[in-house]
């Protein structure tokens, strides 16, 4: 065993899609809650910390002068607590919150100029929606609320019938089309809710903090899930939560939030290599550093005679690397695009794992 | 919503309690303005009443030749544009009246009896079938089935247009923050005015007859629908809206397939409870032209009681069949609850041709047997009737012990103690110093505006001429609403503390809700044959499940931490309620007094019917005699009379509203 296959996480990162212009551009950003909310834009007061705004003027600022690019293919994680902006950002890329201020794309197609029936239509056939709290219809059932998206387009009865079907049984749910709502657990529901924003075929899926009601164990099935569909569909994905396993465990690239403005935007790597702040570092501190850093960030430069040892993806994460490293006394080589680009020893691997306490 | 109260509660705004010294409370203050008056009822007693140079004593005769020159103007062959619509307007509401009871009428009893309990079976299920048929046994039974079909034609004409205009309008306010705020004022007011102060400006535009009933039977009944339909729309889950729009709904789209069904169960709630505020003004319309079962109460209430109180039985099953009925189709046709499949829903539909077939044969079966438009055959009415009398008879025997022992001394002891000592203090206490009274409680207990607003409103009360009246129906509101909150205060807190005590009483204030306002006068007016009682214990009947539900309500609603953490300091349960619940829960029960006092006004003045002397029944003159002068007059003493009370009873509501959310 000289080189190991590499992990799903590898696969999926070589579908983004860099080489054309980004699905979702995000410039700008702003959104303010209260009176006269525009008013307070461009003043020095926009800069104040929260609290301060809120008892100066009567508003909120809920996303701060917020940019990010998410190109196609990609599963962009947004992160922060409660109060961070998140939802309300994620709300803002189709408007169901009016962005303050700002620039919005999606798909070539400029949001926030969009009239009500280009937003219509953006919604209908371009991005869909997973929600916290599922937001089915109770009374209709289940078949009925996965077609929702298609009835609401238009689409003849049997046809959208047909289509719900299938994707009914694409998240399992194909024994309960006939069930109601309040019939199934909250793991089902929110699997309606993913086979209805999945109905329409979106290019760009939004998820605000889908799996956060559920219970742990589901919540790791429904993780899997959305894995198992992105991996299967190559769809974008707009991922919001709190929890940073779960952003760390589904993200290609993760914006950290804090108060309304993205403190750190980046690889799982990054933030847990080198967070940009205390923030940042505090919230990354009880990650196994294994488990995310990359043979690239603890190779160093071969010496000379030491790249024939086994090889090794450059991307393959130190945890998945330890037994090889283990069973070798020589130093393993990471490879990238199949040339040497470093070595990794077992003193390297050691200091990453117990760089962890610190 | 959400994302909003996420962003926004992370900051909670303080809260700051006022703090003043004990001498400084407003019980104090209000106290020692009390005093005051006292005071000046001693030093002055009788001397000055509402001067006459502050009277406008040819209001009456002005507003008489006015009502004349109204009916001569539109009686003309060719009267003007507003008049052509005024008398369309009621012309049309007859018509729709007549056409509704002519439609009943064909039905025959047979039919009517048949159709309407199938058609509650359907939708309704085996009870209320069972409602539906008993109440309409009942009606034939008392020998009141054709004054009960121009009853519910009334009502169903009534309803069905409170519904037409106030359905649509609650949507709109559910899906629109603005204009429900721009709507609430007026539905307040809708509600808070007296059926007695719109009753003659309504006769004078529509002349009596069933389109005046109508109308005064909407402007009581809208409301309720607006406000419950609004209150469904709000109630559909937020997120569900929001994923609605997410899915790129259009706003009609959003309506028909999202925020209808979903507030289904409340819209017909909202139908239930318009049905039973349209029931409630049956007598008043009664007075008016609306016959039916209103026209036996009225009549009969001084000459053939036993007779009115068999109508208000009527109406009582009228309201309690209706009630029950609707109740049940709103639970059982509620979409998020029924889960109907393919196979329910077929089965569905074979039911309801099933019952329009058994309809169609039920109609071809009366007309086939002749059984009659209206139902005439076997009655118990007479047997009912003697029956009736004699109970009365005996309750009004001077000789039993009830008689002796509880209704007359407890009716004088509260005329004679109580009643008549408050009235000549506010009639014989200079006039002046009644008005600085009552407007420096309401500036200490509701602030400056409140004030101005009750001197404006005395003051319109003496310009009218109607103080003397107007200050013998306070005396009576007065010791009414003490008695209602009294009672309502003590229920409510032992109703808050005690489960077995809100279960048991929380389905005796449903019924006492439910029934028309009048229906409570008529037996008391035997029970005590002091005209002043019957109307202030009915009074007290109508308004004191309001204030036991507002009491109850907010003591239940004071903070669970609170009383937790006083419960953790090692306080016993009488230190929770009085230091903890009671004092947090001070909004609520001034609320309750504030709710009480205009329910209380309203049933006074209704007992102007049973010659209770005040406002209400120089109303029921107006009516009755045609002194069209007197019945305006008394009618915007009773509106002025209502506002002043509101407002100076009103609290510091303003204030109290601090925690406003930004968005």
């Amino acid at each position: 065993m000289t080189t190991t296959t590499a992990p799903a996480a590898l696969d999926r990162a070589e579908r983004i899609d860099r080489t054309g212009p980004p699905l979702i551009h995000a410039e700008g950003v702003w959104k303010i809650f209260g009176p006269h909310a525009d008013r307070v834009l461009g003043t020095p007061d926009a800069d104040l910390p929260r609290a301060e705004l809120r008892a100066k003027t009567g508003c909120v600022a809920a996303v701060r002068d917020v940019s990010f690019d998410v190109w196609p293919g990609e599963v962009f994680v947004v992160m922060g607590l409660s109060g961070s902006g998140k939802s309300t950002l994620v709300r803002t890329l189709i408007r169901l919150i009016e962005p303050t201020a700002g620039h919005i794309t999606i798909a070539g197609q400029d949001v926030t100029a969009a009239s009500s029936a280009d937003l219509r239509q953006l919604r209908r056939h371009t991005v869909s929606m997973v929600f916290q709290h599922f937001g089915l219809l109770a009374h209709r059932r289940v078949i009925d609320n996965v077609a929702f998206g298609l009835e609401v387009q238009g689409v003849s009865k049997a046809e959208r019938l047909a289509r719900a079907t299938e994707v009914l049984k694409l998240v399992g749910l194909e024994d309960s089309a006939n069930q109601f709502p309040d019939q199934l657990s909250g793991g089902m529901q929110q699997r309606v809710g993913v086979a209805r924003a999945f109905v329409v075929d979106p290019k760009v899926m939004l998820y605000d903090e889908p799996f956060s009601a559920l219970d742990p164990l589901i919540r790791r099935d429904m993780q899997d899930e959305v894995c198992r569909l992105q991996e299967e569909t190559g769809k974008t994905m707009v991922f919001i939560t709190h929890d940073l396993p779960e952003a760390l465990r589904l993200g290609d690239r993760i914006a950290i939030m804090r108060d309304g403005a993205i403190v750190q935007l980046g690889t799982p790597e990054d933030l847990v290599g080198s967070p940009a702040d205390e923030y940042v570092a505090n919230f990354v501190r009880d990650i196994p550093r294994s488990h995310v850093l990359t043979l690239r960030w603890i190779m160093r430069p071969p010496a000379p005679g030491e790249e024939d040892g086994p090889t090794l993806d450059v991307r393959t994460t130190v945890k998945n690397a330890i037994s090889v490293i283990a069973a070798n006394e020589r130093p393993v080589s990471a490879i990238e695009n199949g040339r040497v680009v470093g070595v990794v020893d077992r003193d390297a691997v050691l200091q990453a794992i117990a760089g962890e306490d610190g | 919503m959400s994302t909003v109260d996420e962003v926004v509660g992370a900051v909670p705004a303080p809260v700051v309690l006022e703090h003043r010294p004990w001498w400084r409370s407003r019980a104090v203050l209000s106290a020692l303005v009390v005093v005051g008056m006292l005071a000046g009822y001693y030093a002055a007693k009788g001397k000055y009443g509402w001067p006459a140079v502050l009277e406008w004593s040819s209001l009456k005769t002005h507003l008489d030749s006015f009502q004349i020159w109204l009916s001569d103007q539109s009686n003309e062959t060719s009267p003007n544009l507003f008049f052509r619509i005024v008398n369309g307007i009621s012309g049309g509401l007859d018509t729709l009246v007549r056409w509704l009871y002519d439609a009943l009428t064909k039905l025959t009893w047979v039919g009517t009896t048949v159709v309407a309990t199938l058609f509650a079976w359907r939708f309704g299920g085996l009870r209320a079938a069972a409602f539906m048929a008993g109440g309409l046994a009942s009606f034939a039974a008392f020998g009141l089935w054709d004054e009960s079909m121009q009853t519910l034609s009334l009502v169903l004409a009534a309803v069905a247009l409170s519904l037409a205009v106030g359905l649509p309008l609650g949507i709109a306010a559910g899906r629109s923050e603005r204009f429900d705020r721009a709507l609430t004022p007026v539905l307040d007011a809708m509600q808070i005015i007296p059926a007695f102060a719109y009753l003659m400006p309504v006769v004078i535009l529509f002349s009596v007859g069933p389109g005046a009933a109508v109308i005064t039977t909407m402007i009581y009944s809208v409301p309720p629908a607006v406000r419950i339909a609004s209150l469904g729309i709000r109630g559909v889950p937020s997120n569900t809206v929001e994923a609605a729009k997410a899915l790129g709904s259009t706003g009609s789209q959003l309506l028909w397939k999202v925020q209808l069904p979903l507030a289904r169960r409340m819209l017909l709630l909202a139908v239930n409870q318009t049905i039973l505020f349209a029931l409630s003004m049956v007598v008043i319309a009664g007075l008016i032209g609306g016959s039916g079962l209103g026209d036996p109460v009225t009549n009969g209430l001084n000459t053939n009681p036993a007779v009115a109180i068999l109508a208000g039985a009527a109406i009582v099953i009228m309201a309690i069949m209706l009630d029950r009925v609707t109740e049940a189709i709103a639970e059982r046709t509620d979409p998020t609850r029924r889960h109907l499949d393919e196979a329910g829903r077929r089965r569905a539909r074979m039911t309801t041709i099933g019952v329009l077939v058994a309809s169609a044969v039920a109609i071809g079966v009366g007309f086939a047997a002749n059984a009659g438009d209206i139902y005439t055959r076997y009655t118990i009415a007479d047997w009912l009737i003697a029956r009736i009398q004699s109970v009365l008879d005996f309750i009004a025997d001077p000789t039993t012990f009830s008689f002796q022992h509880i209704t007359n001394p407890l009716g004088n002891f509260l005329t004679q103690h109580i009643l008549l000592p408050l009235d000549t203090f506010l009639v014989a206490t200079p006039w002046f110093v009644t008005v600085a009274g009552f407007v420096a409680i309401a500036f200490i207990l509701s602030g400056l505006r409140p004030a101005l607003v009750t001197a404006a409103m005395l003051g319109l009360i003496g310009l009218v001429g109607e103080w003397q009246s107007a200050m013998d129906t306070a005396s009576q509101v007065l010791v009414a609403t003490a008695i209602s909150v009294a009672l309502g205060v003590l229920l409510g807190v032992w109703a808050a503390e005690s489960e077995k005590v809100s279960r048991i009483l929380r389905p005796i204030n449903d019924i006492l809700q439910t029934l028309p306002q009048l229906v409570y006068v008529i037996p008391f007016v035997y029970l005590f044959p002091i005209s002043y009682v019957p109307g202030m214990i009915a009074s007290v009947l109508y308004a004191f499940p309001v204030v036991v539900r507002l009491v109850e309500r907010g003591v239940r609603d004071v903070a669970p931490q609170a009383v937790e953490a006083a419960g953790a300091f090692g306080a016993t349960r009488r230190q929770v309620l009085l230091k903890v619940k009671i004092p947090l829960a001070r909004d609520a029960i001034m609320l309750g007094v504030n709710q009480g006092i205009i329910m209380v006004l309203a049933v006074v003045v209704i007992a102007g019917l049973a010659s209770t002397p005040g406002l209400g029944y120089e109303v029921v003159q107006g009516l009755q005699r045609n002194e069209f002068g007197l019945g305006v007059v008394a009618s915007i003493a009773i509106l002025a009379l209502g506002i002043a009370l509101d407002r100076v009873t009103r609290g510091n509501q303003g204030n109290r509203r601090t925690r406003e959310d930004v968005s």
